[in-house]
């Protein structure tokens, strides 16, 4: 029975000029977000394999010394210099969501030293096109999903019963329950297949859809899927009040501004004043007091040899090599301090992290951005986890060249193709998927207990 | 047949929008829908400003005090060589605004800090949106978030029945058969839904202003006045054109939920569409170059120039050729090499900064044209400039500590090179060379030229206000009765 429902309702919507609208915009939207989001993955393929291909300590370049026929160079250049461009190629869905993309930066230049060891300058991306954030399928998804969900599916039963066919439908051998539920499923399907076929359609004929490709994608279905009925569940419990249609209209309306524009901009301004995440200015402060005995020392000897200046010609290769001993010397020390700094400073600032993200519970357009974000691959995690790969390879780098800088060797063509070399390796799936499963389970619930009120408040519909 | 036609005497005229506007304004009171959402605002605005305040003031605090220990540091150093003490470096922390506490604009997107060395040129780093959670995305609640996304909402809810509503209703024919003008209506609706919105205004304006005066004692080196009166003239201009959008759909609408939907599509499209699209349009026009490219030009730049072994050696050719025996020579070779790269890194520097800057001007601009199609954006743009905390200012900003730090390595390569000695590096000076550099002095530029530099937006906001004064007023002379 449900099914004849299903396909009249179908039918229904389908002569509607406010459902076609609605389904137009949407479609259009996604169509726009999705040329954008895949636009700019691709501008960001393209940089990456440019510099992933022009390799760049070992090429023989300008500022080396040699004869010209045995190209060599020295190793504090190649290491230090030169250092090794470490690239973080563009996330499996990077297309959907350009998430914290415009944020961080996708290279960090790693050097053999330990103070500057992983050198990044920021995203540079406009600010302004920070804070306006981007139009890509995410933020499709959280803003305007919601609200055309709230559009299609205000006047589930309302203007029906008013005119009175509601009752006449309920003649039939069908209850009330069933009569809803054929109208929420056209309604969900309505959206949720173009949604579907258009962002993950795009994101597979567009990107390179790697092996962690399909199992993201599965896993964005369901967050959207999930998501989803959490409006949808809303847009149930509202109807079930049995207000006429322009009033269910106004209460959702209200209910989209509090939960998707209202909360998440409150809460973050409580986490602003509750939770202000660790100055980075007084860090500033803490490590230019911490390293200053170190720096100031290490000036005055390094001083001897013309602070950072010397030449082989000038001091000879002892010389140098006594200048590389006491720079590498007063590096560490200087890095040494500075990670006590820093250690205690990320600390505070995953505590601050932890509490906030606390707070994301209270609307699901926080928490279904979370999820997005992260299953895209351009969430917060994915730069961390990149970060950490260069540290570790940076240990690598520093192994190998250290002992050939304190030499104050020239290194031959052999020496630099037997440096090592950095390839970035995603973090395993099933982290992303341990991750994000807490907050879709939690969707999950949210959205079955409003689905599961919303048909019981209906059992008490006022006809 | 139509009444409006025979114009009243001018005192009924003004009587009879003035008894339109009481009517209004009450019937609007007595509803408890409006005062809820009022109230809601009210206190969400109140928030917005206390909390914006608070935070103005915790930030302004850290980068002061930052400033304050920097230059105590860099005085104390005791003593090196000058050149070891431009490695040495000094940051410049980015002063902070009294009016960001209004309109934080930009500040979370931009750098904190510039640090100032020797050979290289640096942006201003850590922006704090990079600690802050993914959420923060989402926006902040702000003065200015409030004042141009939520208050217009309040707006739409007062304006959206104001014609259709009558007319639905069958009331619109028999007030105009009493002899009131279509003029006379128009004004006595825009009262009407003026006077409530009055009750959310008025109280947050003058508690704001309290709070904002009570924690931010003036300080006479950054008057604030001008440019906190811009702000409110903005924000009032911004709410007139909406209350002007909103009749003007009420009136052209069939029914009151058309214009109801009409005007939250309008709402949407401002607040939400709007912003990433005009950015996105003008990237396209003008594209940024990724982080990596814009470092590899310089490195790729940098790289081509000679090595310091190759620099010291054509100097001292140049020394040998007898380059330097007529003018004051520096007695090192090595000075004048390290003077040579110093000013062919600066150039290089400054060149590729200036070039980055000068294309956010241009995204800035073109942001602005496509934004004015949307008068919150051009709204936007102006209370940023106001607050001092857009893109313009950023760039004033950067472009200080950049001279700053030209002033400081001039200062300190100079003493090197005048010190008359053989052996440069050797040689060390104290607190009385350190002091020769001033302390980092920002000063604001004027509310003259934030208002300058988004001038477009000035006349899109003006011109939209003038624009929705005549669709007002036609639209309402030549609206249907039912």
């Amino acid at each position: 029975m449900i099914w004849f429902l299903v396909g009249h309702e179908w039918r229904v919507l389908k002569a509607s000029t406010i459902v076609r609208l609605v389904i137009a915009v949407f479609a259009i939207a996604l169509v726009v977000a999705s040329a954008l989001g895949t636009a700019r993955a691709e501008a960001e393929r393209a940089t990456i394999a440019r510099f992933a291909v022009s390799v760049p300590h070992f090429q023989p370049a300008p500022g080396m010394i040699g004869d010209g026929a045995t190209p060599s160079m020295r190793a504090d250049f190649a290491a230090n210099e030169r250092g090794y461009l470490a690239l973080l190629p563009p996330a499996p869905l990077s297309a959907l969501a350009i998430g914290q993309g415009d944020v961080y930066p996708n290279y960090i230049k790693v050097t053999a030293r330990s103070l500057d060891a992983l050198v990044s300058g920021d995203q540079i991306e406009h600010p302004l096109a920070v804070a306006s954030g981007q139009f890509d399928a995410a933020f499709v998804v959280l803003f305007l999903y919601p609200l055309l969900i709230f559009a299609v599916s205000f006047d589930l039963t309302a203007t029906e019963r008013d005119r009175g066919t509601l009752r006449m439908v309920l003649a039939q051998p069908v209850t009330l329950g069933e009569v809803v539920a054929g109208k929420m499923i056209v309604r969900v399907c309505k959206l949720l297949i173009p949604m579907l076929l258009i962002t993950v359609g795009t994101a597979a004929l567009f990107s390179p859809t790697g092996a962690d490709f399909w199992p993201r994608a599965m896993l964005w279905v369901v967050a959207i899927v999930v998501y989803g009925a959490v409006w949808h569940g809303i847009a149930l419990v509202v109807n079930a009040r049995g207000f006429s249609a322009p009033a269910n209209a106004l209460v959702l309306a209200g209910i989209w501004l509090l939960f998707a524009v209202v909360g998440p901009s409150c809460v973050n301004l409580l986490i602003a004043i509750r939770y202000p995440m660790p100055s980075r200015v007084e860090a500033a402060v803490q490590a230019r007091a911490a390293t200053q005995d170190a720096t100031v020392q290490g000036s005055r000897q390094l001083g001897q040899f013309l602070q950072d200046h010397p030449t082989s010609g000038n001091v000879g290769r002892e010389g140098m090599r006594q200048f590389a001993m006491l720079q590498a010397e007063r590096d560490r020390k200087v890095a040494e301090r500075l990670q006590a700094v820093e250690a205690t400073f990320n600390a505070q600032l995953e505590k601050q992290r932890r509490l906030a993200s606390w707070l994301s519970v209270l609307s699901p357009t926080m928490i279904a951005q979370g999820v997005l974000l992260d299953v895209a691959g351009t969430s917060t995690e994915r730069f961390d986890h990149f970060r950490a790969e260069a540290a570790s390879f940076q240990r690598q780098w520093q192994s190998y060249f250290e002992p050939r800088v304190l030499d104050a060797a020239t290194l031959t063509p052999a020496e630099f193709a037997a440096a090592p070399s950095f390839d970035f390796v995603e973090e395993p799936f099933t982290l992303t998927a341990r991750r994000v499963a807490m907050p879709i389970i939690v969707m999950a619930i949210f959205a079955a207990v409003l689905i599961a009120i919303g048909f019981r408040s209906y059992r008490g519909y006022q006809l | 047949m139509i009444p409006g036609r025979l114009a009243p005497p001018k005192r009924l005229r003004g009587g009879a929008a003035l008894a339109i506007a009481v009517k209004d304004a009450t019937e609007i009171w007595r509803d408890g829908r409006f005062r809820w959402a009022a109230g809601l605002l009210l206190i969400l605005l109140i928030a917005a400003i206390a909390g914006g305040v608070h935070n103005q003031s915790q930030i302004a605090r850290q980068h002061a005090d930052a400033q304050q220990a920097e230059r105590d540091v860099w005085l104390d150093k005791g003593d090196m060589n000058p050149h070891a003490a431009a490695h040495y470096g000094a940051f410049v922390f980015k002063p902070v605004q009294p009016l960001s506490a209004i309109d934080p604009g930009l500040d979370p997107f931009v750098g904190v800090f510039v640090f100032l060395e020797a050979h290289k040129q640096q942006l201003a780093r850590h922006r704090p949106i990079e600690d802050a959670t993914p959420t923060r995305r989402l926006g902040q609640l702000t003065p200015a978030s409030a004042a141009l996304v939520l208050l217009p909402l309040l707006v739409v809810a007062l304006t959206f029945s104001s014609f259709a509503g009558e007319r639905d209703q069958g009331t619109l024919r028999p007030l105009l058969a009493m002899g009131i003008s279509r003029r006379s209506l128009l004004a006595g609706k825009a009262m009407g839904a003026m006077l409530p919105l009055a009750a959310v205004i008025v109280p947050a304006t003058i508690i704001g202003t309290l709070i904002l005066i009570g924690n931010a004692p003036a300080d006479p080196n950054a008057p604030i006045a001008a440019r906190a009166a811009g702000i409110g003239a903005v924000y009032l201009i911004h709410t007139l054109i909406w209350v002007g959008l909103g009749l003007t759909i009420s009136a052209r609408s069939k029914s009151q939920g058309t214009a109801l939907v009409i005007l939250l599509a309008i709402w949407f499209a401002n607040a939400f569409i709007m912003p990433p699209l005009a950015m996105a349009a003008a990237k396209w026009i003008d594209p940024s170059p990724s982080a990596i490219e814009f470092a590899a030009a310089i490195q790729d730049e940098k790289d081509s120039w000679p090595s310091w072994d190759q620099r010291v050696e054509k100097v001292m050719e140049r020394f040998l050729d007898g380059e330097f025996e007529s003018t004051m020579a520096p007695s090192n070779v090595e000075v004048v090499a390290l003077l040579e790269s110093e000013a062919d890194e600066t150039a290089l520097y400054d060149r590729r900064f200036t070039e980055l800057f000068q294309r956010y001007q241009r995204q800035a601009r073109s942001f602005e044209r496509v934004g004015a199609m949307a008068p919150t954006l051009a709204a936007r743009s102006l209370s940023m400039a106001l607050a001092g905390t857009d893109e313009a200012h950023d760039r004033e900003f950067a472009a200080a500590a950049a001279r700053y730090r030209t002033a400081m390595l001039t200062t300190l390569n100079g003493e090197l090179a005048s010190s008359g000695r053989f052996n440069t590096f050797d040689y060390t000076r104290g607190r009385d060379l350190w002091e020769k550099v001033p302390p980092f002095d920002y000063d604001v530029p004027s509310a003259r030229w934030a208002l300058s530099q988004v001038s477009w937006s000035a006349s899109a906001l003006v011109a939209w206000l003038i624009a929705i004064a005549i669709a007002a007023g036609w639209s309402v002379s030549s609206m249907r009765l039912e």
